[in-house]
């Protein structure tokens, strides 16, 4: 493995030990989870700048999510076109508290206890400055190669993308605040508000994120399907109005869409597709109502042979979310107002060493009965 | 495609030439000539690539009707693709139908409560008549009014007619300075229009237009009528982008049907363009050409699905969506009459030059019409004058 060959000279340059023996916390340095090779977390020194920009904080990591595309990275070193080609740091889904500001930093202080918006756009482009950051070609977004990610004690962070965290709002829920940030986004691109019936497909983190923004923008009935019943059952404590057991075989499409339909009563506004495979987005097409829109957020297939035309001849939208933008107050006042509870998607908690840190990752990658995986630092 | 129909070719179930003058049966009850006698002659589809002008008996003039003498009839794809298929999409003719939508003429009647037109006004007729009272329509989305009943999509009639009857509110009155044939050419710029509005065309938009047929050329006008910086048409026809040209493309940019090219294509049709792409509207609507314009596309752009050649396709849906590229369809227009009316009054659009061949409604001049519309090649609009 090539990575494997570069980890050795990166681990000289890193101060690792010439025999390459695990390095404690504790020992002094700022320590991080890296993505070694396939399968390959070690945890190892993470060297921050040596100085602090004017507009930077340095924040002590406390929480920190695994995402799906962590642990895709970690099993395939790769993520659509982003490719893992040395030694990286893993985690982007994080808060903390700030233990040292730049010069000009002035709506933080140190002590304050902060979420950190993971991607740092250019803010000169067209798009940043239309206000499509997320969107923005140069956007260096922790732990899409070949930024490091958060999974270390101390990152180094602009001060404008740590927002305070409410009293009230614990940093596990900080760091909750990036997947909640992809469930906002889809309901604000969608146009979700009080008569929108929300039909949702995917009750994973993701689709349990979108189901609790449609509520908390008003939704008044959100349908829940997945072809887990495990799954299903966790989506509907958490309050899907109406749950569907769905397969994996596009035969059943048509009977399905009946269903779904029959189980919201009405006709469907919205549809997000939380998997993104051809079998969700055809169930999608033919569920919408005329006039209607699919936000399309799971990132399974690259392509997919989808009967689009007669959607599109019942002006059915199709809208693509990446990530999200402008996202993280409100997600903080959804959280804080108690109009949406997090809490009970993290699932499993671990502590941060390298062992803690390889048996969180394959507890995330299992799935089953795992919805968020927590580190505790 | 006979299967369409039945197992004969022929619509009707018999059509005989000696007894009965008009022997075609439509709903189990004989054509007489008690059925004729107002004269009104229509085109009707009977089979594939059977047309037949036969007399067409009006409903009478409700209180807020109009009867209408049909002057000007365009022929649309759609009405090409019912008489060669006897089917679009999942619309299938079952029984004889009268062709043709994109019409304007004369009012010869009003009805009792109709109080906007007079006997004698010249009107542009939207072919299409929603419900107005299902959830859609109040939501002012009566294009997709689930029990919408437009001309020549079975088992409606069209206007392909002497004279037809059709409410009021959906005839639309021309100012002094717009012809009859510009009234008809309303039907395909009203396509533009709502394409223009779906996908937020306006000054500081650049457009691709991706088929330079009639709809995209339609398109092409439409998008700098709305002030559009640059509009750029792809075609695979040289022909179709000297046309183009000659109506205001800014640039134009030859392409072919195999995906091989899509590579090389995509990176003329950014050249061409020099900034990146806001808007596509694929006037074609095959997995290339949309393969094409979301890929073309610029992210947080949007592709309007215009044309409808193929159903299912295999797309990069997937890449696109992580652009944020939307993907909008159309389904007709909505709305756009009196819009597409004040454009070619005003003069901001010039539909004349769509308008290529012209024929009298006539037995033999009607198929020789839906055969030159067929055809394609350098007919873009094809015209019926009666």
């Amino acid at each position: 493995m090539g990575v494997e060959g570069e980890t050795k000279s990166v681990a000289t340059e890193q101060g690792l030990s010439a025999n390459g023996a695990q390095e404690e916390v504790g020992s002094g340095e700022n320590m991080a989870v890296w993505v070694c090779g396939i399968d390959d977390l070690k945890m190892k020194p993470f060297k921050l700048p040596s100085t602090l920009g004017n507009d930077e904080v340095r924040v002590r990591m406390k929480a920190v999510g695994i995402c799906g595309s962590d642990v895709h990275y970690l099993k395939h070193l790769q993520c659509g076109d982003f490719i893992v080609k040395e030694p990286m740091v893993i985690g982007h889904e994080c808060a903390g508290i700030v233990e040292e500001i730049g010069k000009d930093v002035e709506h933080l202080k140190v002590g304050d206890r902060v979420a950190l918006e993971p991607g740092i756009a250019c803010h000169r482009c067209d798009l940043c400055k239309e206000g499509c950051y997320n969107l923005c070609p140069k956007m260096k977004f922790f732990a899409t190669p070949p930024v490091h990610g958060s999974l270390a004690q101390e990152v180094v962070h602009p001060a404008d993308l740590c927002f305070k965290l409410p009293e009230n709002v614990t940093l596990e829920e900080g760091a909750m605040c990036e997947p909640l940030s992809v469930g906002v986004h889809a309901c604000r691109r969608a146009g979700v508000g009080p008569p929108t019936k929300v039909l949702i497909l995917g009750a994973g983190p993701i689709g349990l994120v979108t189901m609790l923004s449609a509520h908390a923008f008003g939704s008044p009935k959100v349908v829940v399907a997945d072809i887990s019943p495990e799954r299903l059952k966790v989506a509907k404590e958490l309050g899907a109005d109406a749950t569907v057991l769905v397969s994996t075989d596009v035969k059943d499409v048509d009977k399905e869409v009946t269903a779904l339909q029959e189980a919201m009563g009405a006709r469907i506004d919205v549809t997000c597709d939380c998997a993104g495979v051809t079998k969700t987005m055809t169930t999608a097409l033919k569920a919408t109502r005329s006039g209607g829109n699919i936000c399309l957020i799971g990132m399974g297939h690259h392509d997919m042979t989808v009967p689009l035309t007669p959607a599109a001849a019942r002006e059915v939208n199709v809208l693509g979310v990446f990530r999200y933008r402008n996202t993280y107050p409100l997600c903080l006042d959804l959280i804080s107002s108690g109009r949406i509870n997090v809490k009970p998607l993290i699932t499993d908690r671990f502590g941060f060493s390298e062992t803690e840190a390889k048996n969180a990752f394959e507890r995330s990658a299992n799935g089953g009965s795992s919805i968020k995986v927590m580190f505790n630092l | 495609m006979a299967g369409a129909a039945g197992t004969d070719q022929k619509v009707a179930k018999h059509e005989s030439n000696s007894g009965t003058e008009f022997g075609a049966e439509k709903n189990g009850k004989k054509f007489n000539k008690d059925d004729v006698g107002d004269e009104n002659l229509a085109a009707y589809i009977f089979g594939i690539d059977d047309l037949r002008l036969r007399p067409y008996k009006l409903p009478p003039v409700g209180k807020k009707d109009v009867k209408v003498t049909i002057k000007a009839v365009g022929i649309c794809g759609s009405d090409v693709a019912y008489v060669k298929h006897l089917q679009v999409g999942n619309y299938v003719v079952k029984e004889p139908m009268v062709i043709g939508h994109e019409c304007a003429g004369v009012v010869e009647e009003i009805g009792s409560e109709v109080k906007d037109l007079a006997v004698g006004d010249r009107v542009a007729l939207e072919p299409g008549v929603p419900c107005w009272d299902c959830s859609l329509c109040k939501q002012g989305l009566y294009n997709l009014c689930p029990d919408m009943k437009f001309f020549a999509t079975p088992p409606v009639q069209g206007a392909l007619a002497k004279q037809v009857v059709h409410p009021a509110g959906m005839c639309f009155k021309l100012p002094e300075n717009v012809t009859l044939e510009e009234g008809a050419m309303c039907e395909p710029l009203s396509v533009a229009v709502h394409t223009c509005n779906r996908s937020n065309v306006g000054p500081a938009t650049r457009v691709l237009v991706i088929g330079g047929g009639a709809i995209g050329l339609v398109t092409l006008l439409c998008a700098k009528a709305f002030g559009s910086l640059q509009v750029v048409v792809a075609d695979t026809h040289n022909e179709r982008l000297s046309v183009a040209k000659a109506l205001g493309a800014d640039a134009v940019v030859l392409i072919s049907k195999k995906d091989e090219d899509m590579e090389r294509e995509l990176k003329e049709i950014q050249d061409a363009m020099g900034a990146p792409i806001d808007v596509t509207c694929d006037c074609v609507g095959t997995r290339k050409s949309l393969t094409t314009a979301l890929e073309a596309t610029r992210s947080a752009g949007r592709v309007c699905l215009v044309g409808m050649r193929e159903s299912n396709m295999d797309l990069p849906i997937a890449a696109a969506a992580a652009r944020e590229v939307d993907l909008v369809g159309v389904f007709r227009y909505r709305h756009t009459y009196p819009l597409c009316l004040d454009l070619i009054s005003s003069g901001r659009v010039n539909v004349k030059p769509l308008i290529t061949n012209r024929f009298h409604f006539s037995q033999q001049e009607v198929k020789d019409a839906f055969k030159t519309s067929a055809e394609g090649k350098g007919a873009i609009k094809v015209m019926f004058d009666l």
